[in-house]
């Protein structure tokens, strides 16, 4: 693959392209699905090909080749030349410089989840999907997946670097209906479970048939739970919410594409400007945001991304104060700040778009119940059931699957359907406490759509259950 | 015959035992575009084989896209192991028996034709046409569907698509244009983009309103992507059996105006025609909505034998690496009205909001149809049965049935929206409906101005 990647790269310098990379990839995943007993998805997917990026004049091309070989390699890097030179440049394009990168990254893991047996994952489903039969139970679902993605990356200027990254997960997920009412409940995360990149002992610790009973009782009790009602008061989310708050509100709009407009016409643009950094108030003193790809088990960990840039560490809010963006080269170049480092594609066939990585809230101090001790009435909302946030990431709604009152500090009645709502920079400035690390949970996103053609992305967020204060919840239709 | 239906029998031949094979082949140029310059020109050049295999009624799916010899017998392989993991599944109804497909449009030889060069004439045709930066794509594609079974059943499709998307926007101001058709030379990207750009330069200043229940006109934009969103628990035999749809306990019943009528259809030349879905079935008009009474859902293979009582398949299965999402509706149709414009249904309205698009809908409540999202793209007062102010967006949270019980109108012509992003294997596919006028659309909370 390395000589493919190479010859690639030399077919588009050799036509012209000023620069050029190109990335072979080979990605397979097996996804197991049971529902009501019975296994409603278990499937093995193999794609591979090469994928070529030039600049040529000023323009950028991508094409792409399923076929890993000396034709297809050169046919790809031909056609993105043609392309770029097709489309021509009406501006100057500059990327950051890097050093030539060489080096290798494999997922540390203990059991690689390929060794698993199918029968074995497909029994471990239906045992979870078992213990999740209960009164008003109609619908028992349960899902693992394992994801490899083996990949090279080679650049006219001279990086050559090679990446295995591995990663499995699961969940559970189940449906409760009765007096024209429908009601979900999942562990340990909404509909498509719990994700992280690691070994099969990362799905063994989640526990999915040991906490199948809990679900399912929630499920069943959320039928004679009370609506959340419409006030505003204070809201606590668990880690898991909280994990989302992060990437569509803050992940998002702190993506430097989005800010200079190149993502208007699909998933939107920001509500922060490039003059923004070191100077706008994100939120709150007890927000800090942090952009890592080293973390352990993190779906967006790597030891390089997709232009070659090293993998690091950067602080994003600091203290409510906005001070860096997730970037590419050309952007970053652009800004006049950093070297990239956020440059990830969907495989070998889309084109590398700045993405999240892992981007982590930052854990505070105390416990889950010292955050509910100073709250005399309010909600804690858990799981995330619905979504919704504007172009510029400014207005979102979010619902949870479930919510309990807050009263003199401590849990009380169940809530269903709940939501809330809010203006990003004044929901983060509302902020009043994140509870310490030993609350911190990270939540992998496997569904992060951007791009057209449409990318998705898997990235991480860690966050802490978090406390915000005067927030509006139970929006009505 | 077509190079998929070629892989899909070599494909078949390599595996042992009852099996279906279903090949997806694309080939595809995207100019993407942004401040009116091409920056994302991505040429996609892919073919997946899929292969379900069945071993004493135990079902194994695999997937590859490397198309020789090693490659297909590597598919087999996997297919069998996956199988041969599985429990016996009870509600497999087995593939599909050979059948004629219907005859449909959607290929145009011109459309498949289209290379880079052109691609790339057609966003800048685009770009040049537009009086504010542009944002947004020029697409084609020609693709190729093949199924190839033990039963004997082959069938096999070439469908070409094309796509000019704008959003016009600078300072304050943005506005919002599409075309779609499987014919190219149907698709006036200049015109997309002046629309989108004449519509932006009507949003400047835009004000802010209180949160309350309007009438409103929704262009088709706006009501396709809430058409769409509700179909996915709603209008598939899955939200159904699982009672998390609206229809569930409400099929016979009235549950829209009289004036509303859907249906799904791939036949309709006006849309992305299909001929069989991916278990080879032929596809079917489906009467979803009749007069304002639920009719009806589609159903693929399984979901029609899960039902029992002679419930048979539509012609709706998704393909096999989707089956858990049950079958959906690809073309849905809403009935055109007879307004004989949007301007005699803001006419109509007389005192509303006129809502061009909307941006990143989320289901709140499956089973009353409650769905919440944002306007985008030129939003608008109507004030006296015309437009008045523009508004800056403004976040929604409505129940679709509620939305659809009490309407002002449709107009006349229906418009034919693109319902892909074009994630994954290409498949067009879009959705066939006129602007609407509502009595009832629920404003929920304020946002921020149009505008880059």
């Amino acid at each position: 693959m390395r000589d493919l990647c190479a010859t690639a790269v030399d077919t588009a310098v050799g036509a012209g392209a000023e620069y050029a990379d190109a990335r072979a990839v080979v990605r397979r995943s097996q996804q197991v699905s049971t529902k009501n007993g019975r296994v409603e998805q278990l499937i093995d997917v193999e794609s591979e090909g090469i994928g070529v990026r030039v600049l040529v004049a000023g323009a950028w091309g991508f094409a792409c080749d399923r076929r890993l070989s000396a034709d297809g390699a050169r046919e790809a890097a031909l056609r993105a030349c043609a392309f770029a030179k097709a489309a021509g440049g009406r501006s100057k394009r500059a990327l950051a410089p890097v050093e030539a990168q060489h080096g290798t990254y494999r997922t540390e893991l203990d059991r690689d989840p390929f060794s698993v047996s199918l029968a074995d994952k497909v029994a471990l489903c239906l045992r979870a999907d078992e213990a999740l039969d209960g009164a008003d139970i109609i619908v028992r679902q349960a899902a693992v997946r394992a994801l490899r993605e083996h990949k090279l990356l080679v650049s006219s200027e001279g990086t050559d670097v090679e990446q295995e990254t591995i990663e499995c997960g699961g969940g559970i997920d189940c449906a409760a209906s009765g007096d024209g009412l429908f009601q979900l409940r999942s562990y340990p995360s909404a509909t498509v479970g719990a994700t992280e990149q690691g070994g099969w002992e990362f799905v063994e610790q989640l526990g999915l048939e040991r906490e199948a009973p809990r679900v399912a009782e929630q499920a069943s009790a959320l039928l004679r739970a009370d609506p959340c009602p419409a006030k505003v008061t204070t809201a606590v989310l668990d880690s898991d919410q909280a994990a989302l708050q992060v990437h569509e509100s803050v992940g998002h709009p702190t993506e430097l594409d989005r800010v200079y407009g190149t993502e208007a016409s699909y998933a939107g643009t920001s509500f922060l400007k490039p003059d923004d950094l070191g100077s706008l108030r994100y939120g709150s003193e007890h927000m800090n945001i942090t952009a890592d790809s080293t973390t352990p088990g993190g779906l967006g960990t790597f030891a390089y991304d997709d232009e070659g840039v090293p993998a690091g560490r950067q602080p994003i809010v600091e203290a409510g104060l906005l001070t860096g963006f997730l970037t590419s080269r050309e952007t970053a170049a652009r800004i006049g700040a950093g070297e990239g480092g956020s440059m990830r594609a969907d495989g070998w066939n889309r084109m590398p778009l700045v993405r999240m990585t892992n981007l982590h809230l930052d854990p505070g101090e105390g416990s889950f119940d010292d955050l509910l001790a100073d709250v005399d009435d309010g909600i804690y909302m858990e799981t995330n059931k619905s979504w919704s946030i504007d172009d510029k990431r400014l207005n979102f709604q979010f619902g949870t699957q479930i919510a309990w009152e807050i009263k003199g500090g401590k849990l009380g009645r169940m809530l269903r359907d709940a939501t809330y709502t809010g203006i990003t920079p004044e929901f983060w400035g509302k902020l009043d406490a994140v509870a310490g690390r030993d609350a911190w949970r990270m939540a992998g996103i496997t569904n992060c759509g951007k791009g057209q053609p449409g990318q998705g992305a898997h990235v991480s967020h860690g966050a802490a259950p978090a406390r915000f204060r005067d927030v509006q919840v139970g929006v009505k239709a | 015959m077509t190079r998929a239906l070629e892989v899909a029998r070599t494909a078949l031949a390599a595996a042992d035992g009852d099996a279906e094979v279903v090949v997806q082949a694309e080939a595809s140029g995207l100019a993407r575009f942004a401040s009116s310059e091409v920056h994302q020109p991505t040429l996609i050049d892919n073919l997946v084989v899929t292969l379900r295999l069945v071993r004493d009624g135990r079902v194994g799916v695999a997937s590859i896209n490397r198309v020789d010899a090693d490659g297909l017998a590597e598919l087999a392989r996997r297919a069998a192991e996956a199988a041969a993991s599985a429990p016996v599944d009870p509600d497999f109804p087995g593939f599909a028996e050979p059948t004629e497909a219907p005859s449909v449009d959607g290929y145009d030889a011109a459309t498949a034709e289209l290379g880079p060069d052109a691609q790339a004439r057609f966003a800048a045709e685009a770009i040049d046409a537009a009086d504010v930066p542009v944002y947004g794509f020029f697409t084609s594609a020609l693709s190729e569907v093949a199924i190839a079974s033990s039963t004997g059943l082959e069938a096999e499709q070439q469908m070409t698509d094309a796509t000019t998307l704008v959003v016009a926007a600078d300072n304050g101001c943005s506005g919002y244009a599409e075309a779609t058709s499987w014919r190219a030379g149907a698709i006036d990207p200049a015109a997309v983009a002046r629309e989108a750009s004449e519509k932006a330069a009507r949003t400047n200043g835009a004000k802010e309103i209180e949160p309350n229940s309007y009438a409103a006109v929704l262009e088709p934009y706006a009501f396709a992507d809430l058409l769409q969103y509700f179909s996915y628990d709603s209008l598939g035999a899955l939200g159904l059996l699982e009672e998390r749809g609206y229809f569930a306990g409400r099929l016979g019943q009235r549950v829209f105006d009289e004036r509303i009528t859907i249906l799904d259809d791939s036949l309709d030349p006006r849309g992305l025609p299909k001929a069989f879905d991916f278990e080879g079935s032929p596809k079917q008009r489906v009467e979803l909505v009749t007069d304002g009474v639920a009719r009806g859902v589609v159903w693929d293979r399984t979901t029609a034998k899960r039902a029992g009582n002679g419930t048979a398949t539509t012609g709706h299965a998704l393909p096999p690496g989707f089956s858990d999402f049950g079958p959906l509706p690809s073309a849905l149709a809403v009935a055109p009205g007879d307004a004989k414009s949007t301007a005699e249904l803001v006419e109509r309205v007389g005192d509303g909001l006129y809502i061009t698009r909307l941006h990143y809908l989320g289901v709140v409540q499956p089973r009353e149809g409650v769905i919440t999202g944002m306007t985008r793209d030129g939003t608008f007062r109507i004030r006296d049965g015309k437009i008045a102010e523009p508004l800056v967006n403004l976040r929604f949270t409505v129940s679709f049935p509620e939305l659809l019980s009490d309407v002002h109108g449709l107009t006349r012509e229906p418009a034919l929206i693109c319902a892909s992003n074009f994630y994954g294997e290409r498949y067009p596919f879009g959705t066939l409906v006129p602007a609407l006028g509502t009595k009832r659309f629920n404003i929920t909370g304020v946002g921020s101005a149009p505008g880059i």
